[in-house]
């Protein structure tokens, strides 16, 4: 009766469910945080970009 | 500087909202399935990133055409934009599946019709990035992004069919797959609701970081422009 209600349990395999949640939640963090610095540096070049300009004229 | 649109902010909300009901619904609603254990729930979001890759992936092809016939730069914008974000959710949703294969298969890896279309897919995309670093005068680079967006595109319903036509063994989730196919499994009414949720959230997900990256294309776009401007 053991060997039945130990072959019926699902298999232990949270330690794969766990890193890959952790693989998605860090890729999905990594890819925001990109954009998010990205359009940082952006802004910035842009802004000495238009004092440049405004220098030349 | 730009202003986010009200919409824009609206629509962040929305989405963090859903994504957080999904990952609820994978960890609490959903059920535990019989056989894998809890390595099934990578199931959800794994095939949710996949399908915003093939759904971005789309997206560029159809800009691609978009900006063949008129010829205005936003269209490679918007393709770029795609592409980028569809290259990072089908690397996702590869190493996930991978993960989920060596709980349920009990190997990482293995040249399966699936696994490796989808393989080459990923490695056609990264090409195209490779090309528009390539290429320097910006019409160029956007027309021969565009051609390049729509040629790559064909890959992208080969590796949809390939666990249909072919024998293999990763599951079909919609459709009766191959009888060699492991890790199947019925789903219950409850794991359905997660899956098609999961699904909605994803493109919703989509569609908000597209809107977020094509503002960053255009202004990048401005920078080089005000660059050859201010250089000149």
């Amino acid at each position: 009766m053991l060997t039945s209600i130990l072959q019926q349990a699902p298999a232990e395999t949270t330690r794969y469910m766990v890193a890959g949640y952790l693989v998605i939640f860090s890729v999905m963090s990594l890819y925001i945080l990109s954009l998010f610095i990205r359009r940082r540096n952006l802004e910035r070049e842009l802004q000495i970009l238009d004092e440049m300009e405004q220098n030349q004229k | 500087m730009e202003s986010k649109p009200r919409l824009l902010k609206i629509l962040d909300i929305v989405t963090v909202l859903l994504f957080i009901s999904a990952v609820g619904m994978v960890f609490l609603y959903a059920p535990l399935e019989a056989v894998m254990g809890q390595v099934q729930r990578v199931f959800y979001f794994h095939v949710a990133n996949a399908w915003v890759g093939m759904l971005g992936f789309l997206v560029a092809a159809i800009a691609g055409v978009a900006f063949l016939r008129k010829g205005d730069r936003k269209w490679d914008i918007v393709g770029l934009a795609a592409i980028e974000i569809s290259f990072v959710f089908f690397f996702t949703a590869i190493v996930s599946g991978s993960i989920w294969a060596r709980g349920s298969w009990g190997t990482w890896w293995t040249w399966d019709p699936r696994l490796t279309t989808a393989a080459i897919v990923e490695l056609v995309y990264a090409a195209y990035f490779m090309l528009r670093q390539g290429i320097e005068d910006p019409d160029r680079r956007a027309r021969f992004g565009a051609v390049y967006a729509i040629l790559s595109f064909i890959s992208v319903p080969l590796t949809f069919i390939s666990i249909r036509i072919f024998r293999t063994i990763h599951p079909v989730i919609i459709g009766s797959g191959s009888a060699g196919a492991e890790g199947s499994f019925d789903m219950s009414p409850k794991m359905l609701q997660t899956f098609m949720f999961s699904l909605l959230t994803f493109s919703i997900i989509f569609v908000d970081l597209l809107w977020h990256r094509i503002r960053l294309g255009r202004l990048a776009d401005k920078v080089e422009n005000l660059k050859l401007k201010v250089l000149q």
